[in-house]
């Protein structure tokens, strides 16, 4: 058997706080641990006690009494910690790690700094950014990226980007490629290519609209294979 | 508490993030390949001299690369003529509508002998990509004919991709052509064929075709600001003359080319093509493309052709120096067309550079593969 469930841990299982992962941690080891499971009912029981009791009230009970009083502490606490330390906004911001225990100490919930768990927010933030990343990599086609990030540039220097005088100008329409071996169409990312196979052309020719290559097979018979332009 | 709150909050909105990033990959990995038939339609009117018999598409399918899609069609039509006539020519537009909205893929067969009733193959290879988008089917082809071209050069078809022109202009120069190496064959021999032969086979490998890429508009950012005038070459018996003429030029890239005509002929002109001859920096000149022009022009009259594309060397070390210009083809307005002479091809300036007919590397082909027996015995045939 592994290590026993830290008592906190089993405190926090009965009151319903635990995290998703740990809980069924803790599940797990009561299913296999007479001695937790014990525990377990020790602190459920006690749980069960401590509302009993909340439920019966002090008899001659002077309620506003008590509400001043409760305000006055809450008072004199603050100004007590005004007094010993400076308010750290920024630490308390960043704390993620919330005790809530220090109730007397004339702050409502401490928001004291956590060193332990500062890594957290910018790890998950950084994870989602790259999941992000990626999911825009693969959905995107990279004309549309491209155009984004033109348009961005734009954006940040308020003007139009520098490029390239030899770059090619963004397609308007369909762009004819023709080589040695076939010819290609290209529109918006997609492209046909027209061939003959592994068969090399005998020739290849290019015009405004209409591009072709020709093959002749072993029977003498002449194919031209290629794309109109309209 | 709220720390514990916080963590579970936060590790279900990883969790969801993750899982929806992961929707593409998913799309990709469980993508099931497309069956080769539904990559093909074959569409071909109810009239059609031509009917669709059988298709073979071997190897055919569809694949999912990384974030791509890749469809690679190998098939194989058999058609039948269904008409009364021998087809000479044929022409199938293949569209994808999907992929490439702005063009067609074409496939070409001229030169054919076909008679009533007879079938014949047609091959048809293509290659199809584009970008993985979630959600949207396997991209398919559809075959279509777009025009069928009879021995007495009648046509049958919608036209839409200018094949009553391609495919007749075609059968002209065969004609041309196989007169020409008969008469070679009838003068000289099989000794005068086979000059003739190795004459075409070799100006065919000296013949070299850089790569180049054509489109409408600039092709780069730069703005080719040389204004470089055509140098024309004079061919006899053109009806049609270009004089006068320039493009804008900047290193491996023409734009925009214009160039004045005039009708020399005493008949109506509604169309002509103009052959476009580069020079690069190292001396070489290549046919880099040719310039179609609808221009309707009445017996005498002039006219200007200007183009708004571009054409642009994929070898960026390729520099244009000179540009040459000469008419290859006119459509008169009753139909009829001019096409360059054997004599006037003959002229050195366009020999080296105009490709031969597709009935010229077809017949040269033969005699290339199968001997000089078998071209004597093709050219018996027509």
């Amino acid at each position: 058997m592994s290590r026993h469930v830290k008592e906190t841990n089993l405190a926090l299982f009965v009151s319903g706080d635990l995290s998703l992962f740990e809980r069924a941690a803790v599940r797990f080891h009561l299913s296999g641990c007479e001695n937790c499971r014990a525990r377990l009912e020790a602190f459920r029981f006690d749980r069960q006690r401590l509302k009993e009791d909340a439920g019966q009230l002090p008899t001659g009970l002077d309620w506003d009494r008590l509400a001043q009083e409760m305000t006055a502490n809450i008072r004199v606490g603050l100004a007590a910690g005004e007094c010993v330390a400076p308010r750290a906004r920024k630490q308390a911001s960043w704390n993620w790690g919330i005790s809530g225990r220090n109730w007397n100490q004339g702050r409502s919930w401490n928001q004291g700094w956590a060193p332990g768990r500062a890594w957290m927010p910018a790890a998950v933030m950084a994870a989602v950014a790259m999941i992000l990343s990626a999911a825009w990599w693969l959905n995107l086609p990279s004309s549309d990226t491209a155009s984004l990030g033109r348009a961005l540039n734009k954006l940040v220097h308020g003007r139009e980007p520098v490029v390239r005088e030899d770059a090619p100008a963004e397609e308007s329409g369909p762009v004819v490629h023709a080589t040695a071996n076939s010819i290609e169409l290209r529109e918006n990312g997609n492209s046909l290519v027209m061939s003959q196979g592994s068969t090399m052309p005998v020739s290849v020719n290019v015009g405004a609209h209409g591009s072709s290559a020709s093959y002749v097979n072993d029977a003498g018979e002449i194919t031209l294979t290629g794309v109109y332009v309209q | 508490m709220c720390s514990n709150h916080l963590s579970g909050i936060l590790s279900k909105i990883v969790l969801l993030v993750l899982a929806t990033a992961m929707i593409p990959f998913g799309a990709l990995v469980f993508a099931i390949p497309a069956s080769a038939q539904s990559l093909l339609k074959i569409d071909l009117p109810k009239d059609t001299p031509v009917t669709f018999l059988s298709s073979d598409l071997g190897e055919s399918r569809a694949t999912p690369i990384g974030k791509d899609y890749r469809v690679d069609l190998h098939a194989s039509l058999t058609l039948r003529n269904s008409s009364a006539k021998r087809i000479r020519g044929l022409t199938l537009a293949v569209r994808a509508h999907e992929v490439t909205p702005g063009g067609t893929g074409v496939v070409w067969k001229p030169s054919l002998d076909i008679a009533p009733g007879d079938s014949f193959p047609v091959q048809l290879n293509l290659s199809l990509l584009r970008p993985g988008v979630p959600g949207e089917s396997t991209p398919s082809v559809e075959v279509q004919l777009d025009g069928v071209l009879f021995e007495d050069l009648s046509f049958y078809g919608p036209d839409k991709l200018q094949s009553k022109r391609s495919l007749t202009v075609w059968e002209l120069e065969a004609q041309r052509d196989r007169k020409y190496f008969k008469a070679m064959l009838d003068s000289g021999g099989r000794e005068g064929l086979q000059k003739a032969m190795l004459t075409s086979l070799s100006t065919q490998a000296d013949r070299s075709q850089p790569g180049v890429q054509m489109q409408r508009g600039p092709a780069t950012n730069a703005d080719p600001s040389n204004e470089v005038q055509f140098a024309f070459l004079h061919v006899p018996d053109a009806p049609v003359e270009a004089a006068g003429g320039s493009a804008r030029v900047g290193a491996n890239e023409a734009h925009a080319p214009r160039f004045n005509v005039s009708n020399l002929s005493k008949r109506p002109v509604q169309h002509l093509e103009i052959g476009w001859i580069v020079k690069d920096q190292s001396g070489r000149e290549f046919l880099a493309a040719s310039l179609p022009a609808d221009l309707p022009l009445a017996a005498g009259q002039s006219g200007k052709v200007a183009l708004d594309t571009s054409l642009r060397f994929t070898d960026q070390r390729t520099t244009i120096q000179t540009l040459t210009g000469f008419v290859s083809t006119v459509e008169f307005a009753d139909g009829t067309y001019w096409i360059p002479s054997r004599a006037a091809l003959d002229n050195p300036d366009l020999r080296r550079v105009v490709a031969p007919s597709p009935e010229e590397q077809r017949l040269s082909q033969i005699y290339n593969k199968r001997g000089l027996v078998a071209l004597i015995d093709e050219l018996k045939k027509f």
